[in-house]
């Protein structure tokens, strides 16, 4: 297979694979930079004739994009922070202490998995709808912290560390948040940025509940707000300047985690590889 | 194949368990499970609860018993939603699923330049669905869009993707597996690594040919990912929405219209609480029955392999 054939093909194929996974990313990026009369052309012109920001220009001006961003933001963050709090605490107990109905409560938990998160948001929506907390950061925020795979995967990884450091400061008198705190946590750092990865990007990419919840700009998310590009349109034929602009609201959404991603491949496919509940 | 239940402890570390307080535990899950009981396992019960009900948000809920699932049988338009959505997953499901076996095994090959690879294949993985139903709504336009661009260069006429009937739900399927095939290829790298590099040596030696490697040690070895990818694939086609949504909003006529979608119409624009509660039902029933049927058929092949 290391024959010199074997090598080209090897590279053909290879080639064929990036551009056919890169290339609406890179038109994207390319007609969001390019002026209204190149874009309803047949031409195609990878690289725009003439750059222009002007698209950019237009979606800033006419959309609250900024405000989505960060609205965005701060819930992903918190949302973020606030899982995997609650996560590290749980799977510690579930992985490493022994109490009446633990098995039981793992279970339950787990079995959320397979139930569609569809079926929680009518009666999650009349709750917050009554409590008058809809187009809210808190309606947006809290229900990530139910998560079910930051459990999982946090309880995993706990049970794989050695008991022995635990015993030790067990002996010295430390206490349970203690041993928590300064031994378990430091320990498991690959779990907890990989819990933190996930969250992060499920809670910024997250569309169906916050579509629901969310009602002004005031508290609208960068995809809620992406979608409008589309669905304000009149009827299925849009006019082919919008998709300059869409395609730079679009840039401006999708960049940012494209990066952060290139930035932190190995953490990231790591963090994802491990939801893939590994086989043991 | 998963590790559930903790390791065997000694004596001595069972003995240090006990020592400490009774109550340490429930308080250490005590935060998790506020918000898991508030907003999942809460939430899950009351929305069957609901199902059963006719609730307009305003005013109060009627108890219908039935009402709500036997008018599915009648609802043409549910119909039309069920068939719909178990077409997607007839047509991603396995295209996610061998597509990204193999990509994996290609890019799992130690030569130059498989990790570019590998990331470009994952990144529009983390693009958000919008804006993904965004660009693919541009590249599939029907005069200007590059796909219709490039197809004309070879003399194919224009395919009006978005706005056809038939061509709608493959314009879907085809923007979903360009964005989520990572996920499954990831997956199925982490298989590939658990398998010991000495059982292919081993098979070589013996004269095995590259397909025997791969029917006879790889896609053994692989079986619990590949159950797992599926499995993943299946819950998610099934809830298959926000590119839809912003694709074609079910249309054109109702031509891609999903369960998720029909629920949310139904539930968020009609304010039928009740009845889209119920198609939730429905969904979560349908689910159930997939992952049962899979897991029986997973435990099935185990059987007969090691028979």
């Amino acid at each position: 297979m290391k024959s010199r054939a074997g090598q080209i093909l090897w590279y053909i194929m290879l080639v064929i694979i990036v551009v056919l996974a890169l290339a609406p990313i890179a038109w994207m990026v390319s007609t969001a930079l390019k002026p209204e009369s190149e874009i309803a052309t047949i031409e195609i012109h990878w690289i725009p004739r003439t750059i222009t920001l002007e698209n950019f220009q237009a979606v800033f001006e006419k959309f609250p994009i900024l405000r989505w961003m960060l609205n965005s933001v701060v819930v992903a963050v918190l949302a973020t922070l606030l899982t995997v709090f609650l996560d590290s605490l749980a799977g510690y107990a579930l992985a490493r202490m022994e109490f009446w109905g633990r098995n039981l409560i793992f279970a339950v938990i787990l079995s959320m998995l397979f139930i569609p998160l569809q079926i929680t948001v009518v009666p999650l929506f009349l709750a917050f709808s009554k409590l008058g907390l809809t187009d809210n950061y808190l309606a947006l925020i809290l229900p990530i912290g139910a998560n079910v795979t930051g459990v999982f995967l946090m309880r995993q990884f706990f049970l794989g560390i050695p008991y022995e450091l635990e015993d030790a400061a067990r002996v010295d008198g430390a206490s349970a948040v203690r041993i928590w705190w300064a031994i378990i946590l430091p320990l498991a750092r690959p779990a907890l940025s990989a819990v933190a990865i996930i969250t992060f990007l499920s809670a910024w990419n997250s569309f169906f509940w916050p579509l629901i919840v969310t009602q002004s700009d005031a508290a609208r998310t960068l995809p809620v707000g992406i979608a409008q590009f589309m669905t304000l349109r009149p009827g299925l034929s849009m006019s082919v300047q919008l998709y300059g602009q869409s395609m730079a609201g679009a840039v401006i959404a999708a960049l940012p985690p494209i990066i952060v991603f290139l930035l932190l491949q190995r953490q990231f496919i790591q963090g994802i590889s491990l939801t893939g509940i590994k086989g043991a | 194949m998963l590790r559930i239940l903790p390791r065997p402890r000694t004596v001595a570390q069972t003995a240090a368990a006990e020592r400490h307080f009774r109550w340490t535990p429930y308080l250490f899950l005590l935060p998790y499970l506020l918000f898991f009981v508030t907003f999942r396992l809460g939430p899950a019960v009351a929305g069957l609860g609901v199902s059963f009900t006719n609730w307009a948000v305003v005013g109060q809920p009627q108890w219908v018993g039935l009402a709500n699932y036997e008018a599915m049988f009648r609802d043409p338009r549910l119909l039309t939603a069920l068939r719909n959505t178990l077409f997607f997953t007839a047509l991603t499901v396995p295209l996610l699923v061998v597509l990204g076996l193999a990509l994996a095994i290609f890019l799992n090959q130690p030569r130059r330049g498989r990790t570019l690879g590998r990331v470009a294949v994952f990144t529009p993985y983390v693009m958000m669905s919008t804006a993904v139903g965004v660009v693919w709504t541009w590249l599939l336009e029907k005069d200007y869009g590059l796909i219709n661009v490039y197809l004309g260069k070879l003399g194919i006429p224009n395919v009006p993707w978005l706005t056809d009937e038939r061509a709608a739900m493959y314009a879907i399927v085809l923007a979903t597996v360009w964005w989520t095939v990572g996920y499954g290829m990831v997956l199925f790298l982490a298989g590939l690594q658990d398998i010991p590099e000495e059982l292919y040596e081993a098979a070589r030696i013996d004269g095995a040919s590259s397909w025997g490697l791969f029917r006879y040690i790889t896609l053994p070895l692989l079986a619990p990912t590949t159950f797992l990818v599926i499995l993943l694939a299946i819950i998610n086609s099934f809830q298959v929405f926000d590119q839809v949504y912003v694709m074609t909003s079910g249309g054109p006529g109702s031509a891609t219209l999903t369960l998720v979608q029909y629920i949310y119409v139904t539930a968020f624009q009609f304010f039928k609480m009740g009845y889209g509660a119920a198609i939730a039902g429905l969904l979560f029933a349908l689910l159930i029955i997939f992952a049962l049927v899979q897991t029986r058929a997973y435990r099935r092949g185990l059987k007969g392999a090691s028979a």
